[in-house]
């Protein structure tokens, strides 16, 4: 049960040198998540979870398989209320509100929260209408403002000089890297506020996924991004703070050079350390 | 490491070869005895006046009439069962997740694909012609329409099923993905599941019309037959396959070999809709991934 306060009143915080540490500091919490509890029919699968995910930052979480760890990130849109069965309680406030209040409109939450997946998911159609197809959704545009709108989405995810000639055809023929950040920018082209990244880049070879881990670097600059990956290194090298999740349960949430160098758990030292997992 | 396990797994592996070879063997061997005589024997019986001619006139006719007539019930048949089908597929798939009925209902259906077809021809005589007497002062009213519906029933389960299966088999992280952008479940589903699974289900729709094009039993009491070529949906209309039925148990030879050439111009037709089912979906797959 930790969370940004305890995080701030732990001795060394806000003294490092370090420039993000001053930075984190002073980030005001994007997502706060209260007591969140998740059940899969029976099974307890998260326990009591709490944490503040900082705004305009990368907020990491590792952790062994079934952890909880995308589970957890798929409350953060409500996207598992698909599936029958599934049960959340506890809160989750979004510029001060519940989004896991019933009458909060999931129409109004996906449009602030996107996520992309583990495995590239472009829909059936051109490169185009992959980008426009959910801001049609959600806006009514005219054809050159919607022009615009998918350039900049397709060049926040770096993707538009390697497109923009062949728009019109489908998606389906890209790259799995390429298709990954067509994803991504299917996402932002909602502008949304938070994004979440669930193992963005697990089936992606290297080159492709250091240009995914880039491209996060940059969009951190206009959103704040939850990024679930087993990859230690990765969660090392492109998230701020880092949560440590075992069997539904939080048990080290920090920022990422600590609990990296000198975790307060013995859990996470042994997780990070490569002794469990 | 011992060469003696090898030996025996190689051993087993050849019998296994041989017998799943002569299996295959088998089959292929009755097909291509089934197609040969078929050509062979209906050869003599393509001649042009097959199709011009209607079989009013017998041996000096041709099926021009049976082929229009299987033309427009097969039409009927499929435009009936097509949207209906595809929507209960869609339903099965995408909405029953959170329902007892869907099961069920699943389960029907599978029964209703391996009914007999002539019970459903006798059940559309029951709740179709006999009904349609009121209509008619008493007359017997068989007719196209109640061939095409009885035709439709046969494909309506062979369409569901593909549909419903086809839309299971797209990733279940395209329906994620589209919901994670807030697209509501109608048009997640009309819009982007039904066009992946688009050639899947075209598919079943061709594979549902090769499976009624051969049908004979459910139109005996529904469409009943027609010596004359019918362009009326609501007048008795002859069928390829009923009249190759009925031909066949001709004592004239001529008119026999009129049915081998109609079996002839049949087995072309469905093997036409398999060959461009396969196409169709083999051109589906490299878009699925």
């Amino acid at each position: 049960m930790t969370n940004m306060n305890e995080v701030a009143s732990q001795p060394g915080f806000g003294t490092s040198p370090h420039a993000a540490t001053a930075d984190l500091d002073q980030a005001a919490p994007k997502m706060v998540a209260r007591d969140v509890n998740f059940h899969y029919n029976d099974f307890h699968a998260l326990k009591h979870i709490s944490m503040d995910v900082p705004e305009k930052k990368v907020t990491a979480i590792i952790g062994p398989s079934g952890c909880g760890k995308s589970t957890l990130l798929r409350i953060f849109n409500r996207i598992y209320a698909i599936y029958p069965g599934l049960r959340a309680s506890g809160e989750i406030i979004l510029d001060g509100e519940n989004i896991l209040d019933p009458k909060y409109s999931l129409n109004r939450l996906r449009s602030k929260v996107g996520m992309v997946f583990q495995k590239p998911v472009p829909f059936p159609m051109t490169i185009f209408e992959n980008v426009a197809y959910g801001i049609r959704h959600h806006e009514k545009l005219s054809r050159s403002e919607m022009e615009s709108r998918v350039e900049q989405a397709l060049r926040g995810a770096a993707l538009w000089d390697e497109v923009k000639d062949k728009l019109k055809n489908s998606a389906l023929g890209l790259s799995g890297g390429q298709q990954q950040r067509l994803c991504i920018a299917r996402g932002i082209a909602l502008k949304p506020e938070v994004l979440l990244l669930d193992e963005p880049t697990s089936a992606l070879d290297p080159i492709a996924t250091s240009r995914i881990e880039q491209l996060v670097e940059e969009l951190k600059k206009d959103f704040t991004i939850v990024i679930v990956t087993h990859n230690m290194q990765q969660a090392a090298r492109v998230s701020d703070m880092t949560a440590f999740m075992y069997m539904g349960e939080l048990i080290e949430f920090d920022r990422t050079e600590k609990i990296f160098t000198k975790p307060d758990k013995k859990q996470t030292e042994d997780y990070i350390t490569g002794r469990f997992g | 490491m011992s060469t003696a396990l090898y030996t025996t797994r190689r051993i087993k592996n050849v019998i296994a070869m041989a017998l799943s070879m002569a299996a295959t063997a088998i089959g292929l061997l009755f097909l291509a005895w089934i197609l040969w005589e078929t050509l062979s024997q209906g050869i003599a019986g393509l001649k042009p006046q097959l199709f011009t001619k209607i079989t009013a006139y017998r041996e000096e006719g041709g099926l021009a009439n049976a082929m229009v007539g299987s033309l427009i019930l097969n039409i009927l048949g499929i435009l009936i069962a097509t949207p209906i089908g595809v929507a209960a597929g869609t339903w099965l798939a995408e909405y029953s997740m959170r329902s007892k009925l869907g099961p069920t209902i699943r389960f029907l259906n599978d029964i209703l694909l391996s009914a007999p077809s002539i019970v459903l021809g006798l059940f559309v005589y029951t709740v179709v012609v006999l009904p349609s007497k009121w209509l008619t002062n008493g007359d017997v009213t068989f007719s196209g329409i109640a061939g095409g519906i009885a035709l439709a029933l046969i494909a309506l389960p062979v369409i569901v099923r593909t549909t419903d299966e086809m839309l299971r088999l797209v990733p279940g992280t395209l329906r994620e993905a589209a919901l994670s952008l807030g697209v509501p479940q109608w048009k997640l589903t009309m819009q982007i599941l039904v066009r992946a699974a688009r050639s899947g289900i075209v598919t079943g729709v061709l594979l549902a019309l090769a499976r009624i094009s051969g049908e004979t039993a459910p139109l005996l009491f529904t469409a009943f037959g027609n010596n004359f070529m019918t362009f009326n949906p609501i007048d008795k209309m002859p069928s390829l396959p009923q009249v190759i039925y009925e031909y066949t148990k001709d004592p004239s030879p001529d008119i026999n070999v009129l049915a081998w050439a109609g079996a002839f111009v049949l087995t072309m037709f469905v093997l036409a809709l398999s060959l461009i089912a396969r196409f169709a979906f083999s051109r589906s797959k490299v878009s699925h991934d």
